[in-house]
């Protein structure tokens, strides 16, 4: 052969080699994306499997027990005269954790109560009264007219609305209107959706009232005199009172809903002591001791807790002038 | 074949670096691996239980309920996954880009929710107060993630690393 010809099978040599190691490089890569993607598979499937067999798909169907509206405007959810443990719920009903404790644990509450295997207090609060517009104004009118159901005793229906129509943190949510629509939904007379539809006006103009007059004007006050510092440990509830003594007029809250729940949120926050301080929500407590996250936030965990705990009392009367289904 | 075969056919050493990045270039590719296995799994873990991840998720307002449910209880396991793949070093190459992809799809999100003025950070547990609705933590969540996904972007540009499985099939030598 020539050396032209010699250069020519070597070349041709090498491109068969260099597509050999082509393909044989695809091959490998196969193999691995193939190993990797078998990898993903069986962790997300096993692991979604697992996680899943925690939900109950199964919603609670059937009678609710006694609703009893409390001094303090909170609700307890118990079969009359049973010896159960007591289940506090502290809510915000613009908290999106809450919301996806009540979705994923409403029901056993109530299952729970139905059986008789437990006492549920549902103590709406107001954590964000004092997070800007829309926020504040959307937790607060949600929380007054739960309450406002509460009056007729349709709390706990009107409770499970809220939480599933909860607006997303930043955009204006719980609309008047919407309020108003939503408790059609519930078993109320057309008497008891007129005053509800009333209420709900009143509150809605409190909570405007508050959350753009009265509370920027008193927490500007307070920077100036009590300084950021000592303003930042304060509960709302303390602000306001230091409010009344200096020249912010707090009366228009006297007697709403709006009120109740903001001297509701204050309360809680000295309620308690310890590890079972209130900070923040949803705060479950079983006779007066606070569940951890995995606790309350699993079927399972709070099905336990339950079942594991004592007998335990209400900390509040009910309510005197009436409220809750005979 | 008469011609003498050129690669070897067995693994022998590999060549002496021809400079000092080719030398530092494998451990910088393994620390990225392990750098973001790490921030996977703590990003995977600390969304337990799956409530909370969904309630993450709808944070984002983007999606309706029921893909929110999916997204947060498989989002968390898909993390713990890539992690595993990382670690072992599987696919190197794709499992970086893949972890890179991710990072810009919350960098996507985070951004989307910045514009629309939500807020993405409950505060829910830490509550009470007149607490800054997150403002500030956009700015870090956004400048994080973009460096978690320059390691994947490195990883995947550069997948050559040793205790890696893709080496012993015969990848990324």
């Amino acid at each position: 052969m020539g050396s032209e010809a010699r250069k020519r099978s070597r070349e041709k040599l090498k491109e068969l080699r260099e597509r050999e190691k082509r393909a044989a490089k695809r091959t490998k890569t196969l193999i691995v994306l193939g190993a990797a993607a078998a990898v993903v598979v069986l962790i997300v499937g096993v692991g979604y499997a697992v996680l899943n067999a925690d939900r109950r798909d199964a919603g609670f169907e059937g009678a609710l027990p006694p609703q009893v509206l409390q001094e303090d405007g909170s609700v307890v959810l118990a079969q009359e005269g049973v010896q159960a443990p007591v289940v506090e719920v502290y809510a915000d009903y613009q908290c999106p954790a809450c919301r996806q404790f009540e979705l994923l644990n409403g029901d056993v509450l109530k299952q729970n109560a139905a059986d008789g295997e437990a006492i549920v207090h549902y103590r709406p609060v107001s954590i964000f009264a004092q997070q800007p517009v829309p926020i504040s104004s959307n937790s607060l009118r949600g929380g007054a007219a739960a309450r406002a159901a509460a009056q007729h005793g349709y709390f706990v229906e009107y409770n499970d609305i809220l939480f599933e129509n909860q607006p997303t943190e930043g955009n204006e949510g719980f609309t008047v209107d919407e309020l108003k629509e939503w408790y059609r939904q519930t078993d109320a007379s057309a008497e008891q959706e007129g005053e509800f539809d009333q209420r709900i006006d009143e509150e809605a103009a409190v909570v405007t009232t508050f959350t753009e007059d009265y509370l920027p004007a008193l927490t500007e006050d307070a920077m100036a005199e009590i300084g950021e510092e000592t303003l930042g440990t304060m509960v709302l509830s303390d602000l306001i009172a230091w409010g009344a003594d200096n020249g912010h007029d707090p009366s228009f809250l006297d007697g709403t809903y709006t009120g109740e729940i903001i001297t509701a949120t204050g309360t809680a926050y000295t309620r308690y002591s310890g590890d079972n301080t209130f900070r923040g929500t949803p705060s479950v407590y079983i006779n007066g001791e606070l569940l951890d996250n995995n606790t309350a936030m699993t079927v399972r965990g709070l099905n336990e807790a339950i079942a594991s705990a004592d007998a335990g009392e209400v900390d509040t009367q009910p309510m005197g002038d009436g409220g809750g289904a005979e | 074949m008469d011609t003498p075969d050129e690669s070897p056919a067995t693994p022998a050493a590999p060549p002496a670096p021809r400079s000092r990045w080719e030398a530092v270039q494998p451990w910088l590719t393994l620390a990225c691996r392990v750098g973001l296995a790490a921030v996977l799994v703590f990003a995977a873990v600390s969304k337990f239980p799956p409530a909370l991840s969904v309630q993450a998720v709808e944070a984002y307002d983007l999606f309706p309920v029921e893909i929110a449910m999916l997204i947060g209880y498989t989002l968390p396991l898909f993390e713990l996954a890539l992690a595993v793949l990382l670690l072992a070093g599987l696919a190197t190459r794709y499992v970086g880009a893949v972890s890179a992809i991710l990072m810009v799809l919350f960098i996507a999100g985070i951004v989307s929710a910045m514009a629309r003025g939500l807020n993405i950070d409950c505060g829910c547990f830490g509550g009470g107060g007149q607490v800054d609705p997150g403002e500030t933590t956009y700015g870090l969540s956004i400048a994080r993630d973009i460096a978690f996904a320059a390691m994947g972007a490195f990883i995947a540009a550069r997948p050559r690393s040793p205790f890696a499985l893709d080496r012993a099939i015969g990848l990324f030598r």
